[in-house]
C-alpha cells in the first residue's frame, strides 16, 4: 500500500564466525509505530546499528525513501534524518534542559544566552508534552522519564524523521511508562516513523502498528499488530528448539529447606518478601529491570542494604552485613555486571579463579605457586575454561568465557548456596548452554542455586520452582508444573491487568 | 616474531627505561668526570636507598588502588625529630637518653600510628589526597610544635651511628637495608594472600569488596607500612646528620627539594599503575636507582637544585606519557 520510507533487504552481518544477522529485512512506513522484538543476542541491536550508521559492514540493500544508502557514520545518518535514543541516558546531568536539547548540532549560534536557549528550546519540549518545564532548570532536577523524553526531543531538534527508541521505558514505573507510550503516540501521529524496543510485550502491542520478530539473527518476518496475540507473539521470538538447550529438570521438588528468607526488606522492595529455599534445586527469581528480583539476591549476599529482615541458613538465624561475611557462611554471589565487581579484568585468569579462596589454597598466608595451578586448573576444568589460558589477563576473553570465569571462581569457596544474577548476559548461545549444564550438574551434587534473570527462557526451563516480581513486589510462585512461559510473562509484566490484554 | 613484539610492548616502559640506564652509562662513563668511580657508585646507591625505602612503602598503597599518601615528607619529619629527640632527650626519662632501641621504638610506633590514622579515614571512604594532605599539616605542625622548629642535635658517638654512616661489606647500612627491604616486600607482594589481595583490590575494588576483600583493612594495613617504611628513612636519616628539624625533607633533601615528589615519582618512574593493580617492587626500585643516577649526573655537570628539580619533574611527566600510551595499548577494552 504505502511507500516505506526507510526499507532493508536481505541485510547480513558476520563477526568473524558469528553470524549476527542473516537475509534479515525491514521496513516502516511514515507515521508508523514499528515494535522491534526478540530475545538478547537476537541481532536487535545490530540491525539498529546498522540503520542509525554505528555500523557499515553489512551486505545487503538499505534504502531510504527509495534511495539505496550506506552511512559512514551516525553523524551522517542522522542528517538523514534517523535518531537513535540509546537505553542508557546520554544526557549530561549539570546542564541545563535547553543546553541538553542543542548539546550537539548546529542549530543554535556559538555564543547564546541561557533565555534565548530556552525560548529555542521551548517547543521542542512542547513536542513531547513537557509543556510546564522549565528549559532552564538543570535536568538531574527531572525524573528519569523526563529525562527520557528531554532525549526523544533532542532527537526531534535535530530535524529526525525516524527514531529509533530502545528501551525507553526499562527504567521506568507504569505512570511514567505511560506518559512516553502517549508521546510516542503523539509522535507518530504528527507523521515521524518510530523503531520502539521493547523486551515489554504489553507496550508492544498496545502501541504499535506491525512487529518485526528477530529470531538468532534470522527474520520471523513483519506482521500486523493485530493479528498476534502474547502466545504466538513469544512462540515466534523464541522458537521450539531452544528448549534443548536446557537441562532435564528433577521430576519433583525437593523438601528440605536449607534456607529461610524472613521479612527481608532490601532498598528498593516495596514490601518485604518471605519465602523458603529447598537444598540442592534451582530456584528462579523472574522479573523485569526494576522488579527487585536482583536486590532480593544482593541482600541475601550482603552486598545490598536492608531495612529488616533476616535469613535463617540450616537453622541458624543470621544475617551478614558485607559479602565477607556471607562467604564465612559459603553464601556465593555472583552478580550481573561482571565488568563491575565480578571479575579483576587485568589481572590474570588464575587469580580471578582463587580469589574468593586464598585461605583454602595457603598456608600460615603463603601460598606455593603449584598448589594455586592445580587448583585453578580443576576449576577451570569443571567449567570448560581453556587451561592453556589461565595467565592471560581475564579482560581479553570473550563475554561468554568471561562469565564462566566470574561464576565458576565461586566454586573454590565450594558454596552451599550459590546466588547468581542474570547468569549469561551478554553470553553467546553455546556459552549459555554449557552454564545451565554446569547449573544443573551442581544442584544435583548439593548445591543451592538461587538465579534472578530477565531472560524469560532460562527462567522457564532451567528452574525447577520460580518467584515472579514486578516493581519491587513479590507477586506469586510457581511449582514444577506451573512453570509456562506465557503465565510468567504475564506475571512479571501486567500481573494487575493494568492494561488489558 | 608476534610473540616478540608482544613480549616487547608488554615491557615497553621497562625497556625503555632499561635504554635510557644504559644511555646515561655510557655518557656518565666517557663524558663526566669522576663518575666511573666507587665512591660515586656507592653515592648513588645511598640516596636512591633514602627515597627507593619510602617508595617501596608508597607501592604497596599505589598497588592497592589507593593513590598516593601526600604526607610522605610531613610523616618523616615528625619521625625524625621524634627520634633526636630520643637520642638527646630520652623524652624525659633520665635513662633512656641516648637509647637507641627506645628512641626507635617510639619513632617506629608514631609512624604506624599516624599512618593506620590517614589508612582508617581512607579506607572508611575519605579521599586519598584530601586525608592525606590534611593528615601532613597536622604531622607537621605537631613536628614543629614540638621541636620549636629548632635542630635538636644529638652528640657522637651514639648508638645509632651504625645506622646513619655505618657500612658493612663495604655498601653503607642503608643500602643493605634498601635491598633486604625490597626482597622481603617483593616476597610479600608475590607469595602471600596478603600480597595478592593488594594486587586484587587495586584492580577492582568492586569486585574485591565482592570475594571478600575489604579496601577497609587493605588500607590501613598499606599505608602503616608506608608510614612505617618513612619513619625508618626517617631514623636513618637523622643518625647520619646525628640532628633533625622539621624542615630536613622539605628543604635539604636531594635534588627535588620535595620528599613526598621525589618518592612519588620513584614510583611512578618505575612504571607502576597510578590506579593501582599492577606494578611490583622491582620497578619502584629500579626507578630509585634510576632518578639517582640522573641527579648525580646533574650534580657532577655543576647543576645547581633548580635545573634539578626541573630534571625529576620532567621525569615524572615522561613516565606518566609512556604509561598512559603503554596502558591503552594492552589493556583488555571490550
Amino acid at each position: 500500500m504505502e511507500n516505506p520510507v526507510l526499507k532493508i533487504s536481505n541485510i547480513s552481518r558476520s563477526f568473524g564466525a558469528i553470524h549476527a544477522l542473516k537475509k534479515v529485512d525491514f521496513e516502516i512506513n511514515r507515521g508508523e509505530i514499528m515494535g522491534l522484538v526478540g530475545e538478547n543476542g537476537a541481532g536487535k541491536s545490530t540491525l539498529v546499528k546498522i540503520i542509525s550508521g554505528f555500523d557499515n559492514g553489512y551486505e545487503g540493500e538499505y534504502k531510504l525513501n527509495g534511495e539505496v544508502v550506506r552511512f559512514e557514520n551516525p553523524v551522517k545518518a542522522e542528517l538523514s534524518g534517523i535518531a537513535i535514543a540509546q537505553q542508557e541516558l546520554s544526557l549530561i546531568p549539570n546542564m541545563s534542559v535547553a543546553e541538553n536539547i542543542f548539546l550537539a548540532g548546529a542549530k543554535v549560534k556559538k555564543f547564546a544566552t541561557i533565555k534565548k536557549l530556552s525560548e529555542e528550546a521551548k517547543p521542542y519540549l512542547d513536542a513531547v508534552g513537557l509543556t510546564d518545564i522549565d528549559p532552564s532548570i538543570r535536568i538531574n532536577l527531572l525524573s528519569v522519564g523526563e529525562q527520557h523524553l528531554v532525549e526523544v526531543a533532542r532527537l526531534i531538534s535535530h530535524d529526525a524523521q525516524i527514531l529509533i527508541l530502545d528501551e525507553p521505558t526499562a527504567a521506568l514505573g507504569e505512570q511514567e511508562s505511560r506518559r512516553i507510550l502517549e508521546m510516542v503516540q503523539k509522535i507518530a501521529d504528527s507523521g515521524k516513523s518510530i523503531i520502539y524496543i521493547s523486551h515489554r510485550l504489553d507496550e508492544i502491542f498496545k502501541i504499535t502498528n506491525r512487529i518485526a520478530i528477530l529470531r538468532d539473527g534470522e527474520s520471523q518476518g513483519i506482521i500486523n499488530t493485530k493479528d498476534l496475540n502474547v502466545d504466538s507473539l513469544v512462540e515466534m521470538m523464541l522458537g521450539r528448539e531452544l528448549k534443548n538447550m536446557f537441562p532435564v529438570k528433577p521430576t519433583k521438588i525437593k523438601e528440605d529447606t536449607i534456607l529461610e528468607v524472613k521479612n527481608l526488606w532490601p532498598d528498593g522492595l516495596i514490601e518485604p518478601v518471605n519465602f523458603k529455599v529447598q537444598k540442592g534445586e534451582i530456584l528462579g527469581l523472574a522479573g523485569q529491570l526494576g522488579s527487585g528480583a536482583g536486590e532480593v539476591l544482593a541482600a541475601i549476599a550482603g552486598a545490598l542494604q536492608i531495612r529488616s529482615g533476616s535469613l535463617v541458613l540450616n537453622g541458624k538465624e543470621f544475617m551478614p552485613s558485607s559479602p565477607q561475611q556471607a562467604i564465612k557462611n559459603k553464601i556465593a554471589y555472583c552478580s550481573s555486571d561482571r565488568k563491575k565487581d565480578g571479575l579483576f579484568l587485568g589481572r590474570p585468569i588464575m587469580e580471578n579463579l582463587t580469589s574468593p579462596a586464598l585461605e583454602v589454597i595457603s598456608k600460615f598466608g603463603i601460598r606455593s605457586a603449584s598448589t594455586e595451578q592445580k587448583y585453578s586448573k580443576n576449576l577451570a576444568l569443571e567449567f570448560l575454561i581453556d587451561v592453556k589460558r589461565l595467565n592471560d589477563e581475564s579482560g581479553l576473553l570473550s563475554g561468554g568465557n568471561q562469565q564462566k570465569v566470574a561464576l565458576g571462581k565461586w566454586l573454590s569457596i565450594s558454596p552451599e548456596i550459590l546466588l547468581v544474577n542474570e547468569p549469561t548476559r551478554g553470553v553467546d548461545v553455546g556459552a549459555k548452554s554449557e552454564i545451565y549444564q554446569r547449573m544443573r550438574e551442581l544442584a544435583d551434587n548439593g548445591t543451592t542455586i538461587i538465579f534472578a534473570s530477565t531472560d524469560i527462557q532460562e527462567v522457564t526451563y532451567l528452574p525447577e520452582r520460580v518467584l515472579s516480581f514486578y516493581q519491587g513486589l513479590l507477586i506469586r510462585e510457581f511449582g514444577l508444573n506451573d512453570i509456562k512461559t506465557t503465565s510468567i510473562l504475564k506475571q512479571i509484566t501486567d500481573p494487575f491487568n493494568e492494561t488489558n490484554l | 616474531m608476534q610473540d616478540l613484539i608482544s613480549s616487547y610492548k608488554k615491557n615497553l616502559l621497562l625497556s625503555i627505561l632499561l635504554t635510557f640506564f644504559v644511555l646515561l652509562f655510557l655518557y656518565g662513563i666517557f663524558a663526566t668526570n669522576n663518575y666511573f668511580t666507587w665512591f660515586n657508585f656507592k653515592t648513588i646507591i645511598r640516596d636512591a636507598a633514602l627515597y627507593g625505602i619510602m617508595a617501596i612503602g608508597l607501592t604497596f598503597v599505589t598497588l592497592s588502588g589507593n593513590f598516593f599518601l601526600l604526607s610522605i615528607k610531613e610523616t618523616a619529619a615528625i619521625c625524625c625529630v621524634s627520634f633526636a629527640m630520643g637520642m638527646s632527650t630520652g623524652y624525659g626519662v633520665e635513662s633512656w637518653v641516648g637509647s637507641f632501641p627506645i628512641s626507635l621504638l617510639v619513632t617506629l610506633l608514631i609512624g604506624c600510628l599516624a599512618g593506620a590514622a590517614q589508612g582508617l579515614f581512607i579506607g572508611l571512604g575519605g579521599n586519598p589526597i584530601v586525608v592525606t594532605l590534611g593528615g601532613a599539616g597536622i604531622l607537621y605542625g605537631i613536628a614543629t610544635w614540638w621541636t620549636d622548629n629548632l635542630v635538636i642535635s644529638f652528640r657522637r658517638p651514639n648508638d645509632a651511628e651504625w645506622l646513619g654512616t655505618g657500612s658493612f661489606l663495604g655498601l653503607p647500612t642503608i643500602t643493605w637495608s634498601f635491598i633486604l627491604i625490597a626482597i622481603l616486600a617483593e616476597f610479600v607482594l608475590r607469595y602471600t594472600n596478603f600480597g595478592r589481595k593488594v594486587y586484587l583490590v587495586g584492580s577492582n575494588r568492586a569486585a574485591g569488596k565482592a570475594t571478600g576483600h575489604e579496601n577497609l583493612s587493605m588500607a590501613i594495613i598499606v599505608c602503616t607500612i608506608c608510614s612505617a617504611l618513612c619513619a625508618f628513612v626517617a631514623v636513618a636519616f637523622a643518625a647520619q646528620m646525628s640532628s633533625a628539624q622539621a624542615n630536613y625533607f622539605s628543604a635539604e633533601f636531594g635534588s627535588s627539594g620535595d620528599m613526598t615528589i621525589l618518592v612519588i615519582a620513584t614510583v611512578m618512574v618505575g612504571g607502576n599503575s597510578i590506579m593501582g593493580g599492577y606494578g611490583n617492587t622491582i620497578r619502584t626500585s629500579i626507578g630509585a636507582i634510576f632518578i639517582a643516577m640522573i641527579d648525580n649526573m646533574m650534580v657532577l655537570n655543576g647543576l645547581n637544585s633548580g635545573p634539578r628539580i626541573v630534571g625529576v619533574g620532567l621525569m615524572i611527566v615522561f613516565s606518566i606519557l609512556v604509561f598512559a600510551l603503554y596502558a591503552k595499548g594492552s589493556r583488555a577494552q571490550e
